[in-house]
């Protein structure tokens, strides 16, 4: 993005050293909470194994791990529901010439 | 920093909030019309709600030396009732005039469903036929990617409306990009928890550019805190960024959108 540039000083642009620096103990707090949570479901009784919120958590996991970019975004549309393009029609919204 | 929250809904907030608020450099707010935790009865009641915006929110506010303005609408949660939406739509008009009010909002889906999106093109006739800016509220969690491209279908497949004057709140990392790309403004609403955080609107800052993004606190009557810009503020601040940038944000933006509005006068 061409206006990025004209504003977003290069220089304060953080190494990744510095990021993790910064965030070290954020982060460690925040995988901290979610395996303590997964060892509470542990210790609960029932069997959660293959439910929907279970599963989802799974694959959210699992997105942190890879290799590929962009992970915020793809946990979002992950948790999302599904968009179909198509939904005027399915819901017959009818639109006058606008 | 002087700065404009740009989605606040200040009925819900003590006259104490306006006084935090103006200490930490907030000088104008805009109060979207919105869901009051319970489905009102009936288009009076609206009446009564439209009042408290235009009338008596005002005057709280210039007190503390803040500016308030509003936007007008039946929220979406209400609009699943079409025949209380319709009357509601029709009553709206009386209000336009009032000083303070910038727009038609915060319109938008909740649910994603049939009636709600006969209910928002319906107030996108309202806001084409007078002439008036629009402030869209997207569905959160599961719903929001959904139902944001769904806003946005309705909004691309209008050729009347003029996108500069539309902005598109509670945008997240799944749906800042169809906003911005297809040339409306986009907020980025900062919660305390389950949603967006400062730290993650500052990545999208970083990632996209400060062109038409702003930042909102969004306070209500449930969990929230109306002083989340201030909190967006110094985690700018703490990453080096310039007060330029930061100024642009959370005051020039919102500055420049509002100004389409004739009733908006923020120097
Ligand atoms: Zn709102």
């Amino acid at each position: 993005m061409n206006t990025k540039q004209d504003i977003l000083d290069p220089i304060v642009e953080r190494t990744a050293h510095q990021v993790i620096a910064d965030e070290f103990l954020i982060a460690r707090a925040k995988i901290l909470e979610l395996a303590a949570t997964l060892d509470r479901i542990e210790r609960s009784s029932g069997d959660v194994e293959d439910s929907i919120p279970m599963n989802l958590l799974a694959q959210g996991m699992h997105i942190l791990c890879d290799e590929e970019v962009d992970k915020a975004k793809r946990v979002q549309l992950l948790m999302s529901r599904q968009y179909d393009p198509q939904w005027q029609h399915t819901m017959s919204i009818t639109r006058k010439g606008v | 920093m002087d700065y404009i929250d740009p989605h606040l809904h200040m009925v819900s907030r003590t006259t104490d909030d306006y006084e935090t608020l103006a200490r930490m450099g907030c000088v104008a707010i805009s109060e979207p019309a919105f869901w009051a935790g319970f489905d009102r009865g009936s288009v009076e009641s609206f009446r009564d709600y439209f009042r408290q915006l235009t009338e008596f929110e005002p005057k709280r506010a210039a007190q503390y030396g803040i500016t308030h303005y509003t936007w007008l609408c039946i929220n979406a949660k209400e609009a699943e009732n079409i025949t209380l939406s319709r009357e509601v739509i029709a009553m709206i008009p009386e209000f336009l005039g009032a000083k303070n009010v910038l727009g038609i909002g915060e319109i938008g889906l909740n649910k994603n469903t049939r009636n709600e999106a006969t209910i928002f093109l319906e107030h996108l006739d309202l806001a084409v036929q007078y002439n008036q800016q629009i402030l869209i509220h997207t569905p959160h969690l599961e719903d929001k990617y959904q139902g944001t491209r769904m806003i946005l279908d309705m909004l691309i497949g209008d050729s009347r409306l003029d996108r500069s004057r539309v902005l598109v709140d509670h945008v997240e990392e799944h749906t800042i990009e169809h906003v911005l790309e297809n040339g409306f403004w986009a907020g980025m609403t900062l919660y305390p928890v389950s949603k967006c955080t400062p730290q993650r609107a500052a990545d999208m800052i970083e990632r996209f550019g400060p062109e038409r993004l702003m930042a909102n606190s969004a306070g209500d009557w449930g969990p929230s805190k109306p002083t989340a810009i201030p909190d967006l503020i110094m985690e700018l601040k703490k990453r080096g960024h310039s007060k330029e940038l930061i100024r642009k944000i959370v005051f020039e933006n919102p500055k420049q959108f509002f100004s389409q509005s004739k009733p908006f006068v923020h120097g």
